[in-house]
């Protein structure tokens, strides 16, 4: 009993961000892309399922799917390749959400919290398949489209290149 | 009889519970003809219990007869009333089960007269976890999106029509009517006939995820005349702000994280995935029943709307100072 | 003598069904990719409108040839028995490699080409052999734009008039070039592309206006079609798509054909409050001019957000054809094909001004294959539907009610929110899309390149955030039935019926030109460009360009009087969007759908952007 008691007790194994750290205490995004050690809130949110449960979500209300599909590309590029214009770190993922980039991304700064930004980095590093497969969805929120992301095979992100 | 009276009393006191969100109050037609019906079972149920419970402790309190009595056959005969008596129950079990079937038969029967001419269309779309409300009265223009609120005409016939964004959710309004699914990917129906003007509450009745408590409805039944005043105020665009602290507000709130979600009639915040703010400072709550609608849970919740409903779709900006009380005084102004 | 008898017959009779069964599995077995001959033209024919269909003179200098739109040309040298012998005499590579859809325009000695994006002018000297470019005129659209066009960077060509050629650009700059010198007279800004609007049709002039219109269906954006004043660049009006009737420019001279189209402000009417102001009902395809009754024709695209449940009503005035005067703007009549569009089935089609004969004479009218798979003939006076008769395969609509004007759909087949319904034909890029088609009145046939392609479509709530998508549809689509993707028809517009059918493997994403020697020409998305003898259909020549042909064939006449074609190749637009944009074919609902019907087609196409020049050996 006391044995189950203790394995229970230390069930979480990632915790869930509810309020994030909205307010940049630490470096911000744009400044940690190009600078060494990764931004500490990279490990926060890579492979946090709740944060990719909730990247998942804000992809479909942001309107990521309407220029990157679900992964797939077309007005923007493929998420779910392993081609990265602008980096495929998740630090670099939320720079480049946050800044824009000049073919067209729009600029994301002042209407999406950092919290929401880096849950939207997180989600898109699964779909590359960089994520844990037990933290991924299953699942697509609508109708099927590409193959499950628990099976999806992690792709060689390429080293930083970045195209201005 | 003493026993009957007292349940009875028992009964009429139960339903004199004044509430918001009482599945007793029988405040409208559904609701009310679910809890006559409720009354009938009970009523008939309790007769049928004390009987079974009276013949239960008779034949407890029976004086035992002494075994080594010998009357001829009769020793191993029953008693000669025991056999009319059983059939004499099984009549009453008969007659019993087959009333109550009837009775709830001419009650569905009476919901679904109801549900044939329904006045006016309301479309429920349920959301993690907020409802959002769309009146259809037929001509396009003249539709009307709210949220996490419904004001009904008292005595018209209306067709709420549910349906789901995401997950399962379940409409209830207590004292109107029963509980009714909301399946993505489904559309199902209810019908509400409000009898009594009053303020009621719903709730989301199936477990939809973290907030699931945290769901509720404002029902508002008024009379015709108000009904029209209310929704020819929703019609209006969002009321534009009058002073310069409101027109910062407006300012952040149609350009900024505000704007990508929320939509305000009239303004280029247009965002669809949450509740509508055109007339957000005429709701009762704030969050679908979460804080009542004031001054100070609105700086709460615009502050810090996780700490308020952690797990819910709304970040936490983390806006200064000045841009919150601009906010709050701008949406206190969406009346 | 009986058992034999019943021995010889029971032998004959099973030799029957064996040749019986052998002769159904054969007879329907025609080459996965052949011309199938289904009737013959008929001996009365369709002549196009003559005020806007003047004789050739050699040039091409707008990209439907006349205001008639019937992308024909006189010239007779070219003739199915010698287009074989077709010869490439030069080819220009533009050095850019997006979706190439601009027709080479042809003045003189000169030829203008419209290059893919980044757009750029260059004018060829063509009495040099290698046709060397003269000048080029580089206007630097901003680069940002390329993240507001749904469906690639494109340009739909220039228009020359009176020595300038106007043209539009991606960021909604309309802009006036000397053609002698390639020097910018005028640039007029006339959109944001921070709304997600965008331009990307070829501008059309005529009496002394130019009229120009946005594309942005896909992204909330309210459409418009302007009329600038061609010698300042000067913005003379605007007729809007959606709003109240005085944006629209409807007046007391509107006669809609139909009681449907008609009433006070349906451009606000038919949409819930505020929607028609995000609602599409964008100009980005084509119009025409019947100098005649001075009216210029032109249809509007699909509302939106695709997902049609967060605009109950008829959506006025999108998926519909306007007939507006060309000096005021002001709408003379309208007709809606499809009325609350749910596939995204735009309008915006070539209309061809033809004189069709009847029993008491001609009657002009515009013949248009409409988006949604039915070839619509109007009276262009009034524009009452005469007919409107299925061209390709469709399921989601049972007909055009010719009393009413109303387009009759199956419910079944509508989108629900967060369901999907499959199987639905034609697919969002309909029966056929942009492409224009050509009218021959040597043949009196109307060459039309068409789709196969059926989808399955589900629906969900749209957030509108302006600059992005407002679409809220996941579509994938996929073969109609036959596997064809697309289908090379020619259509006979008076007996109302296909004449000969040429299956094509890939989507039909090409122009077609028609010449007066009785050829066609068209070009697939891999890049073959193809001659078909224009009454039977049999393919007499093909060539095999660098990449998908996605753009308009010319014919001219050169310096030296031969009779020349030219053809601009380079894969990109919608269909071709998996290529160009170098998407990844593991996303069916990539590209709107469009990944899932092309997924072979980087194996098929590179990139490419050059244009290829033949002429008969001299």
């Amino acid at each position: 009993m006391a044995l189950a008691l203790l394995a229970l007790s230390g069930c979480d194994r990632e915790e869930r961000l509810t309020r994030g750290k909205p307010l940049p205490e630490t470096v911000p995004a744009s400044a940690a892309a190009h600078s060494r050690p990764l931004d500490p809130r990279a490990a926060a949110y890579e492979g946090n399922a709740p944060a990719i449960a909730q990247g998942q979500q804000l992809y479909a209300w942001m309107n990521c799917a309407g220029c990157h599909s679900h992964g797939g590309g077309g007005m923007g590029p493929a998420l779910m390749d392993d081609k990265w214009l602008y980096g495929g770190r998740i630090d670099q993922i939320a720079a480049s959400i946050k800044e824009g980039r000049p073919r067209g991304m729009p600029a994301w700064q002042g209407r999406l919290t950092e919290q929401q930004m880096w849950q939207l980095a997180a989600y898109v590093r699964s779909l590359s398949g960089q994520v844990r497969k037990d933290a991924v969805s299953a699942r697509a929120d609508e109708m099927s489209n590409t193959p499950p992301m628990t099976q999806t095979r992690r792709e060689p992100i390429e080293k930083e290149a970045v195209t201005p | 009889m003493t026993r009957l009276v007292a349940i009875f009393g028992l009964m009429l006191w139960l339903s004199g519970c004044a509430g918001v969100q009482n599945a007793l109050g029988g405040d409208g037609s559904e609701g009310a003809r679910f809890v006559d019906l409720f009354t009938f079972f009970t009523i008939i149920c309790t007769i049928m219990y004390l009987l079974i419970v009276g013949a239960l402790l008779f034949a407890l309190s029976r004086r035992r007869r002494a075994a080594h009595t010998v009357e001829g056959r009769r020793h191993h005969q029953t008693s000669a009333v025991v056999k009319p008596v059983l059939v004499g129950w099984l009549a009453l079990v008969v007659v019993g089960l087959t009333v109550l079937t009837v009775a709830s038969f001419f009650t569905d029967r009476s919901n679904a007269a109801d549900a044939r001419n329904p006045a006016l269309l309301v479309k429920v779309t349920a959301n993690q976890w907020w409802w959002d409300v769309e009146y259809s009265p037929g001509d396009p223009s003249k539709t009307v999106r709210t949220a996490n609120e419904i004001h009904l005409p008292v005595g018209v016939p209306v067709h709420v029509r549910l349906n789901s964004n995401d997950v399962i959710h379940s409409f209830w309004v207590p004292n109107l009517a029963g509980k009714q699914d909301l399946i993505p990917g489904r559309t199902t129906d209810t019908y509400l006939l409000a009898r009594k003007v009053g303020l009621y509450r719903g709730q989301c009745a199936e477990f939809c995820g973290v907030q699931h408590t945290r769901m509720a409805l404002d029902i508002t039944v008024e009379s015709k005349a108000d009904f029209q005043r209310w929704y020819a105020a929703q019609l209006k665009p969002a009321a534009a702000p009058a002073t310069p602290l409101e027109l910062a507000g407006y300012r952040y709130v149609t350009t900024r994280e505000c704007s990508v979600c929320h939509n305000i009639s009239g303004t280029p915040a247009g965002g669809q995935v949450a509740p509508d703010l055109s007339h957000f400072a005429s709701r009762r709550s704030i969050a679908a029943g979460t804080l009542p609608m004031g001054k100070g849970n609105l700086y709460g919740w615009v502050a810090d709307p996780q700490s308020q409903k952690p797990g819910s779709h709304m970040p936490t900006v983390g806006l200064e100072p000045d841009e919150l009380h601009s906010v709050v005084a701008y949406l206190e102004r969406l009346k | 003598m009986r058992p034999r008898i019943v021995g010889i017959s029971a032998i004959a009779a099973l030799a029957l069904i064996l040749m019986l069964v052998a002769w159904t599995l054969l007879k329907d077995r025609q080459p996965t990719l052949g011309t199938r001959q289904l009737a013959q033209p008929g001996q009365v024919r369709a002549v196009p409108a003559s005020a806007a269909a003047p004789p050739d003179d050699g040039n091409w200098t707008m990209p439907a040839k006349n205001y008639a739109a019937t992308r024909f040309s006189g010239l007779n040298q070219i003739t199915p028995t010698n287009v074989s012998k077709l010869r490439l005499a030069f080819r220009f590579a533009t050095g850019a490699n997006e979706g190439f859809e601009a027709p080479p325009l042809v003045v003189g000695s000169t030829m203008f080409i419209v290059t893919p994006w980044p757009t750029k002018l260059v004018a060829l000297d063509l009495t040099r052999p290698t046709g060397p470019p003269k000048w080029v005129y580089d206007p630097k659209p901003a680069r940002p734009a390329r993240g507001r066009a749904c469906c690639g960077p494109v340009n739909r060509g220039a228009f020359f008039s009176n020595g300038r050629l106007y043209l539009n650009l991606l960021d909604n700059h309309t802009v006036a070039v000397d053609a002698a010198t390639g020097r910018e007279v005028w640039r007029t800004k006339l959109a944001d592309i921070s709304s997600g609007s965008t331009m990307t049709m070829a501008p059309l002039v005529a009496e002394g206006k130019v009229f120009v219109g946005n594309s942005g269906g896909e992204m909330g954006v309210r459409g418009w079609l302007a009329a600038l004043d061609a010698g300042s660049g000067q913005l003379l009006w605007k007729g809007y798509t959606t709003g109240p009737d005085s944006d629209v420019r409807i007046g007391p001279d509107y006669r809609p054909p139909y009681p449907k189209d008609s009433g006070r402000d349906q451009g606000v009417n038919s949409w819930p409050p505020n929607s028609w102001q995000i609602g599409g009902g964008t100009v980005w395809g084509w119009v025409s001019y019947d100098p005649e009754q001075r009216l210029i024709f032109y249809g509007t695209s699909n509302p939106g957000p695709w997902n049609a449940e967060q605009r109950e009503g008829d959506n006025k005035f999108t998926s519909g054809v306007f007939a507006r005067d060309v000096d005021t703007g002001m709408v003379r009549w309208y007709y809606q094909s499809t009325p609350h569009d749910v596939f995204d089935h735009d309008d915006i089609n070539e209309i061809v001004l033809l004189d069709m004969p009847t029993r008491g004479g001609r009657v002009p009218t515009i013949v248009r294959p409409g988006r949604n798979g039915f070839m619509y003939v109007h009276d262009r006076r009034t524009g009452r539907v005469l007919s409107a008769t299925p061209y390709a395969h469709i399921n989601s609509y049972k007909g055009v009610d010719l009393k009413s004007g109303k387009l009759i759909t199956v419910p079944e087949k509508h989108p629900v929110q967060k369901r999907v319904v499959r199987n639905i034909c034609p697919g969002p890029a309909g029966a056929k899309d942009w492409n224009p088609s050509a009218f021959s009145p040597v043949t009196g046939l109307l060459y039309v390149p068409t789709l196969n392609i059926c989808m399955d479509m589900g629906v969900f709530n749209a957030n509108y955030i302006p600059g992005t998508p407002f679409v809220g549809a996941d579509v994938k689509m996929y073969p109609g039935p036959g596997g064809n993707r697309g289908a090379f028809i020619a259509w006979d517009p008076v007996a109302r019926r296909k004449v000969f059918e040429i299956k094509e493997n890939l989507p039909l994403w090409s122009p077609v030109l028609a010449v007066a020697g009785n050829v066609v020409f068209y070009g697939t998305m891999d890049g073959w460009f193809k001659a078909v003898d224009a009454r039977s259909g049999k393919l007499l020549w093909q060539y095999k360009t660098e990449s998908g042909i996605i753009g308009q064939p010319i014919s001219y006449r050169g310096p030296d009087g031969r009779q020349y074609i030219a053809v601009p190749s380079g894969i990109g637009g919608w269909a071709g969007a998996i290529v160009s944009e170098a998407m990844d074919k593991r996303d069916p609902t990539g590209a709107l759908g469009f990944s899932n019907v092309t997924k072979d087609l980087k194996k098929r196409t590179p990139t490419g952007g050059s244009v290829y020049v033949f002429a008969l050996p001299s």
